[in-house]
């Protein structure tokens, strides 16, 4: 038997998200300084909320002039797709899987946290909360240094070097697909095909937003279907 | 630093944190392979990281900019270095490098 991960490897397997992190987060930091927030404003945003789309969101609403009880609503909402990712994680991790530290680790429970931890589980390896918290304090490091990072240096930080701001900016795609490939198996096949379909179906239709969570909960239920019928 | 937006920020923060910790606390020990639960939520990771996928380079593909190329061969970099050496972060770093190293290239005069 594998023995349980360390927190330093948690680190380890936290590099491609904190790298894929940092140029999205810079971004964020230059929208919100553009935007009129100040500098203790933008970090704070990210040290608290933690959750990228949700943030740009917020940058929107707030300059669109959006009451702030609805646009915390409405970012609440956004955020709703997390409730999945705890119970889906410790399916994974089998019987007997510690929950006494996730009060810290869950904090980092976000969705390339999530994917890392399900791949680094269908890989073999085994759920342990250092391993969590490597993970997630690596990637929570890296948003809240990126985003102060473009909150000080401004737009034309990276304007001078487009190889390595694409590079950076595909680390994330890299990423989800790796992920992809290490967790596929056929019987998890309908529920990928059917997430990946309905994501770009509704992506195109309604919103990106719209698009995700649709996605994610038509293959989960294409998943407990296909497997009733196999 | 505005007080409106810090209690934006704590109720937003609060909510996600919540929806993060909170299900972490759930009982699924007991929790048979085959109910349809357990087969929802074994089938959600997949489904979530498919979606994360396709989420994140339709901008890409949908993109005017000359953005093809880099995609393809980043994408098949993610490929062929996953079969070879098994891994996630070798194969997204190989990834974005090769996707920066054909952005640089295309634009050599």
């Amino acid at each position: 038997m594998t023995p349980p991960a360390t927190f330093r490897s948690g680190l380890f397997a936290a590099l491609p998200i904190a790298m894929g992190y940092l140029p999205i987060a810079f971004s964020f930091g230059v929208a919100a300084t553009r935007a009129g927030l100040s500098e203790a404003e933008t970090v704070m945003l990210s040290l608290v909320i933690y959750a990228g789309a949700a943030q740009f969101l917020a940058l929107a609403l707030i300059t669109s002039g959006a009451p702030l009880i609805l646009s915390a609503f409405t970012l609440i909402a956004m955020n709703l797709r997390h409730l999945l990712y705890g119970p889906s994680l410790l399916k994974a991790a089998g019987q007997g899987a510690s929950t006494g530290r996730a009060w810290a680790w869950a904090f980092g429970l976000t969705d390339e946290v999530f994917g890392a931890a399900l791949g680094h589980l269908a890989r073999g390896g085994r759920f342990s909360e250092p391993f969590m918290l490597g993970l997630s304090l690596g990637a929570y490091a890296s948003w809240v240094g990126g985003t102060g990072l473009g909150a000080v240096a401004g737009g034309g930080a990276l304007q001078d070097w487009p190889a390595l701001d694409a590079g950076l900016g595909f680390m994330l795609p890299a990423l989800f697909l790796a992920l992809l490939l290490s967790i596929l198996t056929r019987p998890q096949l309908p529920a990928i095909t059917v997430a990946a379909l309905v994501t770009v179906g509704v992506t195109l239709g309604l919103s990106p937003t719209a698009g995700i969570l649709c996605g994610m909960c038509a293959g989960a239920v294409a998943g407990v279907l296909g497997r009733r019928a196999a | 630093m505005s007080l409106d937006l810090l209690m934006m920020a704590l109720a937003v923060g609060v909510a996600t944190y919540a929806f993060r910790f909170g299900p972490t606390k759930l009982n699924l020990q007991g929790l048979p392979e085959t109910s349809p639960l357990g087969r929802f939520l074994a089938a959600t990771g997949p489904a979530a990281i498919a979606t994360l996928f396709v989420a994140s380079i339709l901008p890409m593909l949908r993109a005017e900019t000359g953005q093809a190329l880099p995609l393809v061969f980043g994408t098949t970099a993610v490929l062929a270095v996953f079969f070879w050496r098994r891994s996630v972060v070798a194969a997204t770093l190989a990834g974005a490098l090769a996707y920066g190293l054909t952005v640089w290239a295309a634009a050599l005069p």
